[in-house]
């Protein structure tokens, strides 16, 4: 080289343009072999010949075409040789047998591609410093930008489709080191879990080989190499990135299938956050020489400070980006199962508050928890309570997960939606209040904290409304702007709107209590209403305070009258122990009108008693309601008896008849009590279960006297309660519906009269108009009109045709 | 057979003996109380007068006591008197 330059030195003496050129590129494309091989004295010596050929060469103005040439030679070269070496070098089949080869293999090719550019790297380099001091009249990018510009020729002739092998590779590399990595670092962290493997074979658990070929040492001294080359060719974000982002997403992925799933009692963050550090550890090795690069930046003067510093602060912020997302995604899943664990989920409700908080998943959190609660609860197969209780354990979650509420309102929309067509919603909910359902006893709980509630914050029509555009962009400002309870008694009693409607069957509810318990103990009541009083307003409750005095004066009156008995002669003693519940009419649910004839021995003693209660009370009377109340009675048959039976009173009315008579047919004994048959019938059946009556060929009922031991009957059950068809004594909400829609009829009717037609809608608003009575027609929907003019028109009492209703022209 | 009846727990409701179902004055139920009563009944009683029209208590005293000269039954315009 030394020798040739000489030559060139004299051919450039004989003003030989094309020697200058070649000078000019040779010691260009060799200069880096030349650097490092010839001795300093005879490259100074070069440098002079070199800065005479360039003036010469820029005499002629083609000093420029330099830098154009030096960039067209190595992108030929590069996509002629060194490219097809590369991934040649990469592919070696017969190499690949073992892991540890390919990772050889793969940092063989990088190697071999330094080896075949450097020369352009290291000519380029000379270039831009000739260019940056101005050399025979150079002038261009320096040496900073025509490196960049060679770089991206590279990754883009390198890079531009790369086998799908590299990525494989790469990937294979890294998930490799990092294992490594977290070995080590698991044994100077004491991890348990790494190190439990060094006892599973034998195994080195950084490279997954028997202890004595392990070659984690190796691995990482490949990882550095490998690193400080793609960081010297700037590939290292190209080659690098993806298969990182892999392998973080992998990992961060399989950990917490491994750990967090299904496990809600335990917060990970903190967890998570110790083993991302140690991740990031390993990505200070991969992204390391970026890092060293950054001194020889900084002596450029680059602008950006410490660039290796700036990729790890990229990483760190990705990987918890990840971790965040993956959690959410993870947890969003589980939501509903989360939900249902609430409280003991707790911990898990707060780390996905935080992650959400740093993601932007609300709105798939949303979509997710809202077809969850409609596939897993909103179906007839589970039971009201349970929709309740789970609906419940929503409101606490979320207002913790979401306490501006929004979530909350958003989510369980659905389930108000749906609690609402459960005719038996109120009804739970008044139960789980009054701690009368096992499993619900927190609302019970709720109900004692002694905070009054101001009711009606929620208004149900906007809730059933959805083209707020609620579920395009949940709009806080709205949100906030409604007051958003987020206590659990006022979001269950606003389910229907009012709370009347709750109170109302409250009152049912205590109403069916006191008539079936009868024992004039009502404490545990007393203390409800007292507690509803807090949160209903006094005036609300007022109705159930007379019904809780009805009962002690009820008991007052008794003792009175039995008192009174006590004090009589022996012979005018009543043969029978009656007691009464007396109560105030007006202020009871509507009862179950049902006509009973008692046997004489109860109905003389109800007048009897009724006399008594007219000498204590001054022109007031009983009305007594003969199938209500209960009855506790023995039976004495011939071989045996049957003791302290509680039953309904038509129950005690049929076996006192059997007394007098002992054959019964259905008709008789329909006739003597007034009572359909079909009731009768259905009575019957508790005294056959009893075997104390038997159905006889032709219809009759006889008294079994002496029963064979075989049909001795079960004898466990003592207490029979009330029978098959439900057992409330009040009318049921739909009965009073419907009664109520009936009064709209005479309204309907009138309204036809006069405007021949209507449709359903000019009906149902007039309706809304006129009659503005309380609650009851804003809670009577459309359809629930709809359905009430259908059934008219099946009774003939109206005409619907085109859409339009109008009377039948026989009732004009 | 012979059937023992031990109690008999009956359900009945009371109810004025009165000639009308509601209060002339109020409009209210007899068996209610007045629009100022909580609790009917015994706190909430009716009177009769000797024309036999009959009204809640306080809301015949609050009519009595609005009348300045003459003290009429609002039903009949008779004198009102008390029923002995």
């Amino acid at each position: 080289v030394f020798l040739r330059g000489s030559v060139v030195l004299d051919m450039m003496m004989m003003d030989s343009l094309p020697a200058a050129w070649d000078s000019v590129t040779s010691a260009l494309v060799s200069s880096n072999s030349c650097l490092q091989m010839s001795p300093m004295s005879s490259c100074t010596l070069s440098e002079e010949a070199l800065s005479e050929a360039l003036d010469l060469l820029s005499g002629h103005s083609l000093a420029q075409c330099v830098e154009g040439w030096l960039l067209e030679t190595m992108q030929v070269r590069l996509t002629a040789a060194v490219a097809p070496e590369f991934w040649a070098g990469l592919e070696q089949p017969e190499n690949e047998v073992e892991e540890r080869d390919r990772a050889r293999v793969l940092l063989r090719a990088f190697r071999t591609l330094l080896v075949r550019l450097e020369p352009f790297l290291g000519g380029l380099e000379r270039l831009g410093t000739w260019q940056e001091e101005g050399r025979g009249g150079l002038s261009g990018p320096g040496s900073r930008g025509l490196r960049e510009r060679a770089l991206s020729v590279i990754r883009a002739v390198l890079l531009f489709s790369p086998p799908a092998v590299l990525q494989d590779r790469v990937l294979e590399f890294y998930s490799r080191t990092f294992a490594v990595h977290m070995s080590r670092e698991g044994e100077t962290e004491g991890e348990t879990e790494e190190r439990a493997h060094p006892s599973d074979g034998g195994l080195c658990s950084g490279c997954a080989v028997p202890v004595e070929e392990c070659w984690c040492q190796e691995a990482l001294e490949q990882l550095e190499e490998l690193s400080h080359i793609l960081s010297r060719l700037q590939l290292l974000e190209r080659v690098s990135s993806e298969a990182v982002t892999n392998i973080l997403h992998r990992l961060i992925e399989q950990r917490m299938e491994q750990r967090c799933r299904g496990e809600y009692e335990n917060s990970f963050l903190s967890d998570f956050q110790e083993w991302l550090e140690h991740v990031l550890g390993w990505l200070s090795r991969v992204f390391v020489s970026e890092a060293g690069g950054s001194s020889v930046r900084a002596a450029l003067g680059s602008p950006t400070g410490q660039p290796g510093n700036t990729v790890l602060q990229r990483w760190r912020c990705h990987m918890h980006q990840f971790f965040c997302r993956i959690y959410v995604n993870m947890r969003i899943e589980e939501l509903f199962s989360i939900i249902r664990d609430f409280p003991e989920s707790k911990p898990a409700i707060e780390d996905l508050k935080f992650c959400l908080e740093r993601t932007n998943q609300r709105q798939q959190l949303l979509t997710s928890l809202k077809s969850a609660f409609e596939t897993r609860l909103l179906h007839p197969g589970v039971h009201t309570s349970d929709i309740i209780t789970v609906y419940i354990s929503a409101i606490k979650a979320l207002r913790e997960l979401d306490p501006s509420m929004v979530i909350l309102q958003v989510a369980c929309q659905p389930i108000r939606k749906y609690l609402r067509t459960r005719e038996d919603t109120v009804r739970q909910i008044v139960a789980s209040l009054t701690g009368d359902t096992e499993g619900c006893s927190d609302l019970a709980n709720e109900l004692s904290r002694t905070d009054p509630v101001t009711l009606e914050t929620q208004d149900s029509e906007d809730e059933g409304s959805e083209q707020w555009g609620w579920f395009d962009t949940p709009d806080p400002v709205r949100s906030c702007s409604k007051r958003r309870s987020s206590d659990i008694i006022s979001l269950l009693v606003s389910i229907y709107g009012s709370k009347e409607i709750f109170i109302d069957e409250y009152r049912t509810v205590l109403a069916d209590r006191l008539l079936h318990q009868l024992n004039y103990n009502t404490a545990r009541e007393i203390r409800n209403v007292e507690l509803l009083k807090l949160r209903f307003g006094e005036s609300h409750m007022h109705y159930c305070e007379v019904m809780l005095k009805d009962v002690a004066d009820s008991r007052r009156i008794n003792a009175n009258i039995r008192e009174e008995e006590s004090r009589l002669p022996e012979e005018e003693q009543p043969p029978l122990a009656l007691s009464a519940m007396i109560l105030s009419s007006e202020f009871w649910p509507t009862l179950k009108e049902e006509k009973l004839e008692l046997p004489p021995l109860a109905s003389k003693a109800m007048e009897v008693y009724t006399h008594r209660y007219e000498k204590l009370k001054a022109m007031r009377t009983l009305s007594w309601k003969p199938h209500l109340g209960s009855v506790t009675l023995d039976i004495e048959l011939e071989d045996r008896t049957l003791t302290n039976l509680s039953v309904s009173p038509i129950h005690a009315a049929i076996i006192l008849h059997f007394q007098d008579k002992s054959s019964w047919s259905l008709e008789e004994l329909s006739t003597v009590l007034g009572v359909p048959q079909e009731m009768v019938r259905r009575k019957l059946t508790l005294w056959q279960q009893q075997g104390v009556l038997r159905e006889e060929a032709g219809g009759r009922y006889t008294v079994v006297e002496t029963c064979a031991s075989r049909e001795r009957p079960e004898r466990s059950v003592l207490l029979i309660d009330s029978d098959e068809e439900g057992d409330s004594n009040t009318t049921t909400q739909s009965e009073q519906r419907e009664e109520k829609l009936q009064l709209f009829w005479a309204y309907i009717q009138a309204m036809l009269t006069n405007l021949e037609t209507m449709t359903l809608e000019r009906i149902h608003s007039m309706l809304r108009m006129f009659v503005a009575t309380g609650p009851v027609v804003t809670e009577m929907d459309v359809n629930e009109l709809q359905a009430f003019l259908q059934k008219k028109v099946r009774d003939h009492q109206l005409i619907v045709s085109g859409g339009v209703y109008r009377l039948p022209k026989s009732s004009h | 057979m012979k059937v023992k009846i031990k109690q008999w727990n009956g359900v009945a409701s009371w109810l004025w003996v009165a000639n009308d179902e509601n209060c002339g004055i109020c409009r209210m139920s007899f068996n209610g109380c007045c629009p100022d009563c909580k609790v009917p009944g015994d706190d909430c009683p009716l009177v009769w007068g000797q024309c036999s029209h009959c009204f809640h208590m306080h809301c015949i005293l609050k009519w009595l006591n609005s009348q300045q000269v003459q003290q009429q039954c609002p039903m009949c315009r008779q004198e009102w008197k008390f029923k002995e």
